[in-house]
């Protein structure tokens, strides 16, 4: 169950993380160091694709929440994109899309920091 | 059996022997020298016994006191070495202490026959002693029938000892000559069998060969000594020819066994370090696997392997190169020191890729080191992976200066302690995990401790409100939170939550939450205002990761109103007239955001109560319980139990609920706590229709009623 890996890929000057599998307390670790060595590369502009992310525990929604501040105060943002009607569900419960931009298509949150 | 062995039989051997002995005195004594053959068959008799007794004294001994082979083949030597001295030393001392020798043996006096008594003594014991040996040795070699073997043996030599004393007519000599042949085959036959050498160290081994050379030579010496005619023969064949002949075989057959010994033990030399060095090989790894299920210490085992390593191997040096987080460290020297092993280390690390190997490598360094600069006291290096989880975490490496090389059996060993290493270490790791577990487990149960004490122990009762709340823990402590708040005027306030993140630090928030909502529910009137006053104090005090999701809600007894307002946690559901409503007002979760953001965004959403409402909080323990297809029991089905069960009372419904949710998700362990509070209206004209009776019978809680009527 506890199957969780990220992928990092970098378009322009915006990173797109990649998840897939779960994403919990005992996985999130993976996650918040993929943030934390984009941030140490000043990498502020990033998008995290769920497309293959197949669950969100309320352990992985917080991985997102320890860092925006600091990508914020850096011009920075985290986008989020592609998730599953499911996923979304979560985020929305929690009043996620009033503190993150999600889109549809990895593409739309990339061009958004281009623009 | 048991008696053969105990004292007693010793004693009656002992006692029996003195009198077999006393009898053979008293008739030489008496009789004298004498050609009759009945005092001949007498003394045969008696002499057979006297041997006899004293064998099986012997053998009493030997099985009683375990001996090492060698210390027996020792005794044996200083025993022949005594019976050379005795046999070339009786003409001169019985010549020296008796007049005329000749004449006592035709005419044997009181003092000849005591000594002469005493000399036969000496030679049975000797006979007998050789015997014992031979045969202990015989049976050190674990064939089948050891025993009867030997003892077959030992019958011929009497046949034939006996023969010779009474088929003296030349017709007849054929059948001592036949008893003669036949144990000397058997002596050849069974001194072939000398197996039990192998087991000698090298050293000892050379101990035996001279040893044996000298044995044999003596037995052979004393056999040269006694065939004559001097003292010693015309003694004993005073006494019985029997007696002398037996002697003689005995030498005889001591003296092929130990002459054969000698050339066995010869031909073993050679091969002799080879098997030292297996049988140290398989010692060490006996005490080596002993030790990895008793220290688990990591340096402990480290320091063993190497110590091992270096013996096993023959090296003059050994260590261990053990990856630490990206760092290369050096453990467990032996005879060299850090500086030496660490410049060996770079070397070997230029040369390999550490990760790589994957088996037993042999590097030589004699000529890296003019390349490198750094120079390495050792030429010759063997390099094994130490490995854990399939990655290679260390090498094990033994090192030798000039003009070594290493054995391919030297290698085999060093890789087979390089894979003992790697169990240990894993072992050494599970346990650590376990200890971690233990350690959890004694956590989680603290939180659980936590958890149940926050948690309310009965819910408040109203005649015209039904109140049940469910809640199941997980495995690992999950933070749900709900409690109940009894306001001014029948007014009744209510929160859900749940803390994100799990186990002990879940319950310490869950903790501070219900301190929270407790004097906030005592000082502020509207649900909104309340989660914003909760937001404003969480978000100060947890960590930016950790968040709350809470609802809460004041329920109007007197005016029939519900106002509920939520902070990121799953909707409220509201069954009325045959439908199932969500009621999710916007509100972001408690902790996230800083208070004018959260302000902006949370809503408060009022609805006039009727009749037979029930109004459904729940935890996402219920909505993502999965089953075996790692599917979710999901909303849609939630909703639709809740509305086949709308006519039941909320304690019924919420059984089925809590029966659905574990029928679902009977193969798959509960990962979430589940949290499950129902309340059903009744409006105030059902008062007094029993459904308030009805639950105070349910719950069986008097006391709560009374104190309702207060509010």
């Amino acid at each position: 169950m506890a199957e969780f890996n990220t992928s990092i890929l970098d378009k322009g000057n915006v990173s797109v993380i990649n998840l897939k599998g779960y994403l919990d307390a005992h996985t999130a670790p993976t996650l918040e160091n993929n943030f934390t060595q984009l941030i140490g590369n000043n990498r502020f502009n990033i998008v995290v694709n769920f497309n293959e992310l197949a669950y969100i525990s309320s352990a992985g929604l917080g991985v997102f929440m320890a860092y925006i501040e600091k990508i914020r105060e850096n011009s920075g943002d985290i986008k989020l994109s592609n998730m599953s009607e499911k996923v979304y569900n979560i985020f929305d419960l929690l009043g996620f899309p009033l503190l993150y931009e999600i889109y549809k298509t990895e593409d739309e949150a990339v061009n958004k920091f281009t623009r | 059996m048991k008696l053969l062995f105990s004292d007693n039989s010793v004693n009656t051997h002992f006692r029996l022997f003195t009198i077999a002995v006393i009898l053979l005195f008293t008739v030489r004594l008496i009789v004298g020298r004498s050609d009759s053959i009945f005092f001949e068959i007498l003394q045969v008799v008696l002499l057979v016994f006297i041997s006899l007794f004293l064998l099986l004294m012997l053998i009493n001994y030997q099985s009683r006191n375990t001996t090492v082979p060698l210390s027996l083949v020792m005794n044996l030597g200083i025993l022949n070495a005594v019976a050379f001295l005795v046999i070339t030393f009786s003409d001169v001392i019985t010549s020296s202490l008796l007049d005329n020798v000749n004449q006592m043996v035709s005419d044997p006096g009181l003092v000849y026959n005591i000594v002469s008594i005493l000399y036969v003594l000496i030679f049975i014991a000797y006979f007998a002693y050789v015997l014992i040996v031979l045969r202990h040795l015989f049976i050190l070699n674990q064939i089948k029938n050891a025993k009867i073997y030997f003892n077959t043996m030992v019958a011929f030599f009497i046949l034939a000892a006996l023969s010779s004393q009474f088929f003296t007519s030349k017709s007849l000599s054929f059948v001592e000559d036949t008893f003669l042949i036949v144990s000397v085959l058997l002596m050849v036959f069974n001194s072939v069998r000398i197996s039990w050498i192998a087991f000698l160290s090298k050293k000892e081994k050379i101990y035996l060969l001279v040893l044996s050379v000298v044995i044999s030579v003596l037995f052979a010496v004393n056999l040269g000594n006694t065939s004559g005619n001097g003292i010693h023969s015309q003694v004993l064949n005073s006494f019985s020819p029997s007696i002398d002949n037996f002697v003689t075989t005995v030498m005889l057959y001591g003296a092929i066994y130990f002459f054969v010994l000698f050339f066995t033990t010869l031909f073993h030399l050679p091969t002799a370090e080879a098997y030292d060095r297996k049988a140290q090989e398989v010692s060490s790894l006996q005490y080596f696997s002993k030790l990895i299920t008793e220290v688990l210490d990591f340096d402990d085992l480290a320091q063993t392997v190497t110590d091992i390593t270096l013996k096993v191997s023959h090296s003059n040096a050994a260590w261990i190169l053990w990856k630490d987080a990206d760092q290369f460290i050096t453990l467990a020297n032996k005879n060299v020191g850090f500086v030496d092993s660490e410049k060996t280390n770079k070397i070997i690390l230029n040369k390999i890729k550490f990760e790589k190997i994957n088996s037993t490598k042999t590097i030589s360094l004699s000529d890296e080191s003019s390349k490198d600069g750094e120079q390495s006291i050792f030429e010759l290096l063997s390099v094994s992976p130490i490995r854990s989880q399939g990655l290679v975490k260390g090498l094990l490496i033994a090192a030798k200066t000039s003009g070594k090389l290493f054995t391919n059996d030297e290698l085999s060993a060093v890789e087979t302690f390089s894979d003992y290493a790697s169990v240990a270490i894993e072992n050494a790791k599970l346990l650590e995990e376990s200890i971690e577990k233990e350690r959890l487990e004694k956590e989680l149960d603290v939180a659980r401790e936590i958890q149940k004490k926050i948690l309310p122990d009965k819910e408040p009762s109203y005649s015209n409100l039904q109140i049940s709340s469910v809640f199941i823990p997980a495995f690992e402590v999950g933070g749900d939170y709900y409690d109940f708040f009894e306001l001014e005027s029948e007014k009744l306030g209510f929160v859900i939550a749940d803390v994100s993140g799990k186990g002990i630090s879940a319950a310490f928030v869950m903790a501070e939450v219900k301190g929270i909502f407790e004097s906030l529910s005592k000082t502020i009137k509207r649900p909104k205002d309340i989660l914003i006053g909760a937001n404003s104090i969480l978000k100060n005090t947890l960590d930016s990761k950790t968040f709350v999701s809470a609802a809460y809600g004041i329920i109007d007894l007197e005016n029939e109103i519900l106002c509920i307002s939520r902070a990121g946690h799953c909707p409220v559901l509201l069954i009325r007239n045959e439908e199932t409503k969500q009621i999710k007002p916007s509100g972001i979760g408690l902790g996230l955001i800083d208070t004018d953001y959260f302000e902006e965004n949370i809503e408060e959403f009022e609805v006039q109560l009727k009749s037979n409402d029930t109004i459904v909080l729940y935890t996402d323990g219920i909505t993502e319980a999965k089953n075996d297809k790692l599917e979710d029991f999901g909303d849609e089905y939630f909703k639709n139990i809740l509305f086949d069960g709308r006519h039941l009372t909320a304690a019924q419904l919420s059984n089925k609920i809590i029966k659905e949710v574990t029928l679902f998700s009977k193969s798959y362990s509960q990962y979430d706590d589940i949290t499950l509070v129902i309340f059903k209206f009744g409006s105030r004209q059902q008062k007094k229709d029993g459904l308030g009776k009805q639950k105070n019978k349910l719950d069986g809680e008097k006391e709560w009623q009374s104190s309702t009527h207060q509010f």
